[in-house]
């Protein structure tokens, strides 16, 4: 109630706002209708006197800058992830102002802003906790006005912030989540998300590992204990299981667990032979080097379905030999790559990861979808957003479906490097055993998998 | 696994779970009892252990934006994971000397919630001050190479060597720490003092030495706390706040200013732990609150207590 109060309040302001601009004519008509795109905002009424689109979220936006929120843990067991997001999504802005980066590769972007307008940015700490990270962006939206907001991990933190985004009609760019539930059965027609999922992950790790370890072989799992650690084990017991392992058992840990050796020793002593450690940033790190520490490596095969260069890094030696995926790698043969990376490292001085790809492509892509729209319209944004395909983004084809906003693409099913084979410098951690491609080895029907739980709500202008 | 071999392991998985437990907790306790001084800035001397011990067995990298603008490069001395064990409890016990004279000692008087908010906000200032400097990313403490790998003790199941040497070392300090105040005329007047600081004071003892001495060896303790931990869990700058909380439930539970209150808290809140680990592991993280809270329904002083926390 109190949050449709203060919509309803926002919307009043908003409103009053607009009228307020009318009377400003030709100072801010090079807004929104400056490009000259048709949309008949370019008749000198003022960016929101003149839009055919009514008021809707943060629809119109006042001034001549649009706000960006990006929302990411700067604390929190996902916090080493969260600020190279936010190093990215800094480098994003700043491209998409005054150009370099990907915005010299897309045609769509002109390094002037976007649409007419400077690019803005807050940014807030999730604290790697759904209910702060909901209030963060809720912050974001109300006193900042953001148009789009973004950010994640985790999954709970991106889930919760999707859902605000749909009540509040303002796009959300998922970052770093891969729990099925994201564009399963908690999508939204406001959200979208390039990152694969726990279910893709499944598919493209089976194939590989079992022939690497065997067919018949017993599996236990340690996962951690929120959306994503459940969709992820699930899906692990899924695809092991149909590719003949079984499982023994599965145990949830805390999220931001230190100490796992009692949970590792309960693993060495139920026999399996394998041991999936579904555990992500920090909490990877700490599991991985604990389990090796503990000597499990001898009797077991541990498998990461999950990786990113940080939380190896934390690992450092103990991910040798142990298989992962990831969703990219800055050591890709490919052009947005290395233009990417090369950026980058000339901006902060170090080898960007996975998440912050992310991170920047998320904001890209809401850039170039908004300059293809001609508006910052929610709406329209959406449907530009919607079925849209690229190859520019270094993980080869990639399209993000508008049956649930999950991008299919490429997957990178990545072995660990022993600690004298890592270049820390590089951000080299593991070799890429396999690209597995979509839709030959990963991908799913609107109608199976995650995405047949997801229904994806309104656009806001029926 | 045997009964047999099934309890023991348990037990040593309690003792490695509770060692960080008992000698980060034993010095809140000491300060607590004869100070009277609720020390959550006690966190802040782990922070240094972990952060100089690694600057002293291997390197410090500092990659933080504040060390970046004045261009500070990696700095370690690399003498091995020995020397920073031996260096580290001095430089904390020195550390702990300024913060009596300088921050616990104009704060004797005060209420508990003003040494609360004190105390809590420079082990957040000194947090944060790591960041700038070093860096949020997480750093490998790594173990010494004579403590690697695991060690299969039989029937008893495979432990982590290193685990193993934490409880070694565990023991020795506490052990140590525990002959110096109950077998030394500082730890006898620090011991009267816990009881009776105003009749100590009557009798002529100066009271103020021994407790200035004794904070500092609370200090040295957690300092020791940090270079053994470093290597078991990944290190970030929430590590002091991480180890605070488990370290102060440990002193509710085994009672204010006693050193056999806090190995037997430790090894309590260890043995729920890993009870509810082993057999409802979505527990795990409550347990411990809820045996806190258990235990000042109950016995409010503690179970080795002689005093109420609050008193």
């Amino acid at each position: 109630m109190a949050e449709n109060d203060t919509q309803s309040r926002r919307d009043v302001l908003k409103t009053a706002g607009a009228a307020g601009t009318v009377g400003l004519a030709g100072l801010a008509g090079c807004l929104e209708g400056g490009n000259g795109n048709g949309n008949g905002n370019g008749n000198g009424n003022g960016g929101d006197g003149g839009s055919e689109y009514p008021a809707l979220g943060n629809y119109p936006i006042e001034g001549d800058a649009a706000t960006l929120g990006f929302n990411v843990p700067q604390t929190g067991p996902y916090q080493e992830e969260g600020a190279d997001e936010l190093r990215a999504y800094e480098l994003a802005a700043d491209h998409l102002n005054n150009g370099g980066g990907w915005v010299d590769l897309w045609d769509d972007l002109s390094g002037d802003g976007v649409n007419g307008y400077e690019i803005d940015y807050v940014t807030g700490d999730t604290a790697t906790d759904a209910d702060t990270a909901r209030e963060s962006a809720s912050r974001m939206i109300e006193r900042d006005n953001a148009i789009m907001y973004s950010g994640g991990s985790s999954s709970a933190t991106a889930i919760a912030q999707q859902g605000l985004a749909q009540q509040e009609n303002v796009l959300f760019m998922c970052c770093l989540t891969h729990s099925n539930d994201t564009t399963g059965g908690d999508c939204v027609r406001y959200g979208f998300r390039e990152m694969f999922n726990a279910y893709m992950t499944g598919q493209a790790l089976a194939p590989i590992v079992t022939e690497e370890y065997g067919d018949d072989l017993e599996f236990y799992q340690l996962y951690a204990d929120y959306t994503w650690g459940q969709t992820q084990q699930a899906s692990m017991r899924q695809f092991f299981e149909e590719a003949g392992w079984s499982e023994v058992d599965s145990v949830p840990t805390p999220l931001g667990t230190d100490d796992y050796s009692t949970f590792l020793q309960e693993a060495v002593d139920s026999g399996a032979d394998v041991l999936f450690l579904n555990h992500y940033g920090l909490d990877g790190s700490n599991s991985v080097s604990q389990a090796v520490d503990q000597g499990i490596n001898e009797d077991m095969e541990i498998v990461v379905p999950l990786y990113n260069v940080p939380m190896a890094a934390g690992a450092g030696g103990s991910i040798e030999g142990v298989f992962g995926t990831d969703g990219w790698d800055a050591n890709l043969d490919n052009e947005p790559t290395r233009v990417f990376a090369e950026a980058f490292e000339e901006e902060y001085g170090s080898t960007p990861s996975s998440p912050a790809r992310l991170a920047y492509s998320a904001t890209m892509q809401y850039a170039a979808a908004v300059e293809r729209a001609g508006t910052f319209y929610p709406p329209e944004v959406i449907r530009e957003l919607e079925g849209y395909e690229w190859d520019n983004g270094g993980i080869g084809e990639e399209i993000m479906r508008e049956c649930d906003h999950q991008t299919m693409r490429d997957i990178l099913v990545v072995r660990g490097l022993s600690e004298e084979e890592q270049d820390p410098d590089t951000g080299r951690y593991w070799e890429v055993v396999e690209q597995s491609s979509y839709p030959d080895a990963v991908g799913y029907e609107c109608d199976s998998g995650p995405a047949a739980e997801c229904e994806l709500g309104e656009y806001g202008d029926e | 696994m045997s009964v047999v071999g099934s309890v023991v392991g348990f037990m040593i998985q309690t003792l490695a779970v509770s060692s960080i437990y008992i000698l980060v907790a034993i010095g809140l306790s000491i300060t607590l009892g004869t100070l009277k001084f609720v020390n959550f800035a006690h966190a802040a001397m782990y922070l240094a252990g972990v952060y100089i011990g690694l600057g002293i067995a291997l390197e410090l990298q500092f990659s933080g934006d504040l060390a970046r603008s004045i261009g500070l490069g990696n700095v370690g001395l690399d003498l091995g994971f020995l020397a920073a064990l031996a260096i580290i409890p001095i430089i904390t016990f020195g550390l702990g000397l300024l913060m009596e004279r300088f921050v616990a000692r104009p704060f004797y008087d005060r209420p508990d919630t003003d040494q609360i908010l004190v105390t809590f906000g420079i082990l957040l200032i000194v947090q944060e001050l790591i960041r700038a400097f070093v860096g949020g990313r997480s750093l490998t403490f790594s173990r010494p190479a004579w403590a690697e790998g695991a060690i299969s003790l039989g029937p008893l199941g495979t432990y982590a060597s290193w685990r193993l040497a934490i409880i070694g070392i565990t023991s020795v300090l506490v052990l140590a720490v525990y002959l110096y105040i109950e077998y030394t005329d500082v730890g006898l007047a620090v011991r009267a003092g816990t009881e009776d600081t105003e009749m100590v004071n009557l009798l002529g003892v100066r009271a103020t030495r021994p407790f200035l001495v004794i904070f500092g060896v609370g200090s040295g303790l957690a300092g020791a706390a940090g270079v053994v931990g470093g290597p078991v869990f990944s290190v970030v700058p929430e590590i002091g706040v991480g180890v605070l909380v488990p370290a102060f439930l440990v002193v509710v539970v085994g009672g204010v200013g006693s050193i056999v209150g806090s190995v037997v808290g430790g090894l309590l809140i260890g043995a729920v732990e890993v009870g509810l680990v082993m057999n409802a592991p979505t527990w795990s993280s409550v347990g411990i609150y809820a045996l806190a809270a258990v235990v000042l329904l109950v016995r409010p002083a503690g179970l080795m207590g002689a005093v109420e926390v609050d008193e």
